[in-house]
């Protein structure tokens, strides 16, 4: 129902401003102000848009949409290349608004999230921000996030999947105040040798000296905005987080400010692309949360998932902490890998066998413009993960007919792509 | 405020009787050892109390039915004081029209049995038969330790014995268990027997203490249970001085062995340094320490309110969240100034068990009438005599009436300051029907609904197993699987509450096994 359809309701005319008395305690009190409003049952809309909806949509030139965590996103707004060759050479601006953030405030926010992550917080500084993977009981990863400290007593963890129920599980015991901030936060990312540049031009002095993983509170056209120096794409980089309604101005801002200097608006695609270049596997996708793995070798401790997870067994109890003790020096039986497969055209694969046997599944794939090759996120045996002559089942299409081939696949030691401009201080302004 | 603090050995929590029996044995290998009450008396359940000046009652529990002879040997109770004024003490089920049954415990007594109810005798052997055989298949499995849950083979290990102990007994044993395990008894009862009092009083042993109508799934198998509790002990005894002797002889034998026991001492926290128990904090602020902390309290409380939720991990805490223990049983003890009479009940019956549970209906009514927060116009219930065995407890020519009344919320509906009245007047209302007289001869009483034992005699929920007796809260899983076996995640703090394994009743096994457990976490390391 629209504004326009939606039946006209007689407002109560307001009394006027000048009759009310403030020093008049005996006043009649309007019952409506203390009228509980009826709660939007929870689930009424399960297709949502972002706060940068608008804005998205006037950029779009494929009507190109996907869905994220149940928001409408657009996957492509230009078109692919020339949005990656904006991240790699300048900057891109994506919204990320569908990631789940929480804010994790209170008395004990520090023990309840010692408790909930494998690694020690304890030191973790006001504005900065670490990786944090959660684990259950058997020490299986439920998720990964990046954890903010916001104040003393206020954290916001930001995940790719929702967490509540198990988070509001851990609170017995903890005075801690959990509340689901996602739909109240308009969230960007900009990403690309240029994005310090970018922000410079946008009015924020001393861009430079904000280090990786910090953050501060700046100003951006007269609104206030968090920013942060993280992503997701392997690169220099910044997410700007600010209040709903704020952020489709910041958005307009920055793209006034950076377009000149080649700054492009950008879609999920991209976003993919950069954290598949970068390699970092993504909840729900390239592992599953142990909740949700129904085949038991789908749920993975962290081990197998990165390949230096932070956990500190001796930190004091956290969840897991029996489990990965144990299992300490026990390598995982599967691991999340990077993969490459040369060749100059883009290539459709997922299982992957060595001697006519599965051993993995390349959960990711995507082609690398920069690198000139198709790379994967891929969950792989242990044991074949150095054995080499693995191959891939791929498909290559010409027009409507289609190829199937065996390529021969390369396991990387590390990420496709990784630039050291990331960690870089001062971050560099000019590529 | 007391910041020093003690070093002991170790402290158990709760001088219950679980406690007392941990402590004593604890006493004998440990060293040190303190136990804390936070009442003024110990005992827990297991105490006597006085009704009025010269009535003593046994508080709460009164006949012991599963105390093993080991624990009583070992820990030298009747060199510390312990005797009994009966032993072996029958059951009756009593009968509106005088006719009784006294469940027979040898040929003689069947004789009699099987000429009151002819049709009825056969089967009732053949009950007796199979309850006792099945009984013996878990029977030695609750004088154990549970099975460890981390390891696959131990658990095969644990159900293959059961299984052959089942086989040896021939073909159909195990069908016959495997059968019983999820049936109701008032189903078996109803397909085995024709009289419906002795189906009432064989439904009230499989039902009482827990929430559950005679229909309810899984009863069935709380009679194997009851019965294979019945055979750690050494049949139902009635100790003389009330169950508090029980209690005083197991702290004799705790202070014979230097052990120390300490009233109002309630502990509010447990320490825990570098993820091992350092000690125990108390209300008052005094700190004790030691390196091994034996709570006889239930899991729930110890684990999430003494050690707090926060030192355990997710899933161990959200496991005990839900099992909040409730009761669903009260005590009425009454001082009379004449000997009671039942009618048309031979005299040298007065000192049994005397059961109220007409029939199968009434029983399912009360259950349903419990579980919408009310309580049967006629009570179904347990009475003892326990002055006629004992004259210790009441002046000459009076006496005492000790009644376990079954099926009665821990929430009434209206609220028990409103409700106890009527309760009390329907119970005595119940008993003067059997008893003609009864109500004319009462000089006192004493009620205790659910919420008055779990004040005054610190069962959580005023739950006398603290946790259903379910099959799905046995073994390993009571009182859940991340505790199963008295340890914690906590090192050196171990649970030894009728919360545990082997459950409820004053079997002193819970108490008993806990230690056995820390000497084998010893032993291991």
């Amino acid at each position: 129902m629209t504004p326009d359809t939606a039946p006209r309701k007689e407002e109560p005319t307001e009394p006027n401003r000048a009759d009310i008395d403030p020093q008049d305690e005996q006043a009649p009190v309007d019952p409506a102000l203390f009228e509980e409003k009826p709660a939007a049952p929870p689930f009424e809309r399960t297709v949502l848009t972002t706060p940068l909806h608008l804005v998205t949509s006037l950029e779009s030139r494929t009507n190109r949409w996907t869905d994220w965590n149940g928001y409408t996103v657009p996957e492509v707004l230009t078109g692919l290349e020339d949005e990656y060759r904006a991240l790699r050479g300048a900057a891109a601006l994506m919204d990320v608004s569908p990631l789940v953030k929480y804010r994790i405030a209170g008395r004990d926010a520090l023990a309840f999230l010692q408790r909930l992550v494998t690694r020690d917080i304890e030191n973790l500084g006001v504005h900065r921000a670490v990786h944090v993977v959660l684990c259950e009981s058997r020490g299986l990863v439920l998720g990964d996030g990046l954890l903010f400290r916001l104040g003393d007593d206020e954290y916001r963890l930001v995940t790719e999947e929702t967490h509540l129920a198990w988070l509001m599980d851990s609170t017995e015991g903890f005075r801690v105040r959990i509340e689901d901030v996602s739909a109240t936060l308009g969230t960007l990312s900009l990403q690309g040798p240029l994005s310090a540049f970018v922000l410079m031009h946008a009015g924020i002095g001393d861009i430079a000296s904000l280090a990786p993983s910090a953050a501060r509170w700046v100003t951006i056209a007269g609104m206030p905005v968090y920013l942060s120096r993280t992503g997701a794409s392997g690169d220099l980089g910044y997410e700007l987080w600010s209040d709903a309604e704020d952020a489709p101005h910041v958005w307009r801002w920055l793209v006034e400010c950076g377009g000149p200097l080649g700054l492009r608006a950008a879609g999920f695609s991209l976003r993919e692309l950069a954290r598949l270049e970068a390699g970092l596997p993504r909840a729900g996708t390239d592992y599953l949360s142990a909740f949700a793995a129904i085949d038991a070798r789908d749920a993975l401790p962290p081990a197998a998932i990165w390949a230096s997870p932070v956990i500190d067994l001796d930190k004091g109890v956290f969840n897991g902490r029996v489990a990965l003790r144990r299992r300490a020096d026990e390598p995982p039986a599967r691991r999340i890998v990077s993969l490459a497969i040369e060749g100059l055209e883009p290539l459709r694969f997922s299982a992957l066998s060595l001697e006519g046997r599965i051993v993995g599944t390349a959960t990711s794939t995507g082609f690398s413009p920069a690198l000139g090759t198709n790379i994967a996120i891929a969950v792989i045996d242990s044991e074949v993960a150095a054995a080499g002559a693995l191959l891939a089942a791929a498909e290559r299409r010409d027009g409507l007919s289609v190829r199937e081939t065996l390529a021969s696949v390369r396991v990387l030691a590390g990420p496709a792509r990784s630039h050291p401009r990331r960690l870089a201080v001062p971050a560099p302004l000019r590529p | 405020m007391v910041t020093g603090g003690t070093k002991y050995d170790a402290i158990v929590i709760g001088a219950g009787h679980n406690g007392l029996v941990a402590a004593a044995r604890l006493a004998r290998t440990h060293g040190r050892v303190l136990v804390l009450e936070a009442g003024d008396r110990i005992g827990g359940a297991a105490a006597t109390s006085e009704i009025v000046p010269d009535y003593r009652a046994p508080a709460v529990a009164h006949l012991l039915e599963g105390f093993p002879r080991r624990i009583e040997r070992e820990l030298k109770l009747a060199r510390h004081g312990l005797r009994y004024a009966a032993r072996d003490v029958p059951t009756v089920a009593l009968d509106r029209d005088g006719a009784h049954i006294a469940l027979p415990r040898n040929r003689r007594e069947y004789a009699a049995f099987s000429k009151r109810l002819p049709k009825d005798a056969e089967a009732y052997r053949e009950r007796v038969a199979l309850l006792r055989a099945q009984a013996d298949i878990i029977a030695p499995l609750l004088g154990e330790l549970p099975p460890r849950r981390d390891d696959p083979n131990v658990l095969k290990r644990f159900l293959r014995r059961a299984v052959l102990r089942a086989e040896w007994q021939g073909r159909s044993a195990l069908r016959k268990l495997m059968h019983t395990l999820p049936e109701s008894i008032g189903d078996r009862l109803d397909a085995e027997f024709e009289s419906q009092l002795l189906k009432g009083v064989l439904a009230f042993d499989a039902t009482l203490g827990g929430g559950e109508g005679p229909y309810a799934p899984g009863t069935s198998f709380r009679a194997v249970w009851r019965e294979a509790i019945r055979m750690q002990g050494q049949g139902v005894r009635q100790p003389l001085g009330g169950m508090g002797a029980l209690a005083d002889a197991l702290a004799a034998a705790v202070e014979a062995q230097r052990g120390e026991i300490r009233l109002g001492a309630r502990a509010v926290r447990i320490l825990v340094e570098n993820d091992a128990v350092a000690g125990v904090e108390l209300s008052d602020g005094a700190v004790l320490y030691a390196p091994l902390v034996v709570s006889a309290l239930n899991p729930r409380v110890t684990m999430l309110g003494l050690l707090g939720a926060a030192r355990l991990e997710t899933e161990a805490a959200l496991e005990l969240r839900y099992a909040a223990p409730a009761g669903s049983t009260a005590k009425i003890n009454l001082a009379l100034e004449t000997t009671p009479v039942f009618s048309g009940l031979a005299p040298d019956l007065h000192g049994a068990r005397l059961v109220v549970a007409p029939s199968l209906h009434e029983l399912d009514e009360a259950a349903t009438e419990c579980r919408n927060g009310g309580f049967a116009s006629e009570p179904v219930m347990e009475i003892l005599v326990p002055s006629l065995a004992d004259a210790s407890l009441a002046p000459e020519g009076h006496h005492i009436l000790s009644i376990i009344v079954h099926n009665v919320p821990f929430e009434v509906e209206g609220g028990w300051e409103a409700k106890r009245e009527t309760f009390v007047q329907k119970v005595v209302r119940t008993v003067d029907a059997y008893a003609p007289g009864t109500a004319d001869a009462m000089i006192a009483g004493e009620i205790l609904t659910p919420p008055d034992i779990e004040r005054k005699y610190g069962l959580a929920g005023g739950d006398w197993h603290q946790g259903d007796l379910r099959l799905d809260r046995l073994f390993g899983f009571r009182p859940s699987p991340a505790f199963g076996r008295y340890e914690t995640p906590a090192r050196g703090l171990y649970l030894c509450g009728a919360g545990s394994h082997p459950g409820g009743g004053i079997t002193g096994l819970p108490g008993w096994l806990a230690v056995e457990a820390i000497g084998a976490a010893k032993g291991g390391e």
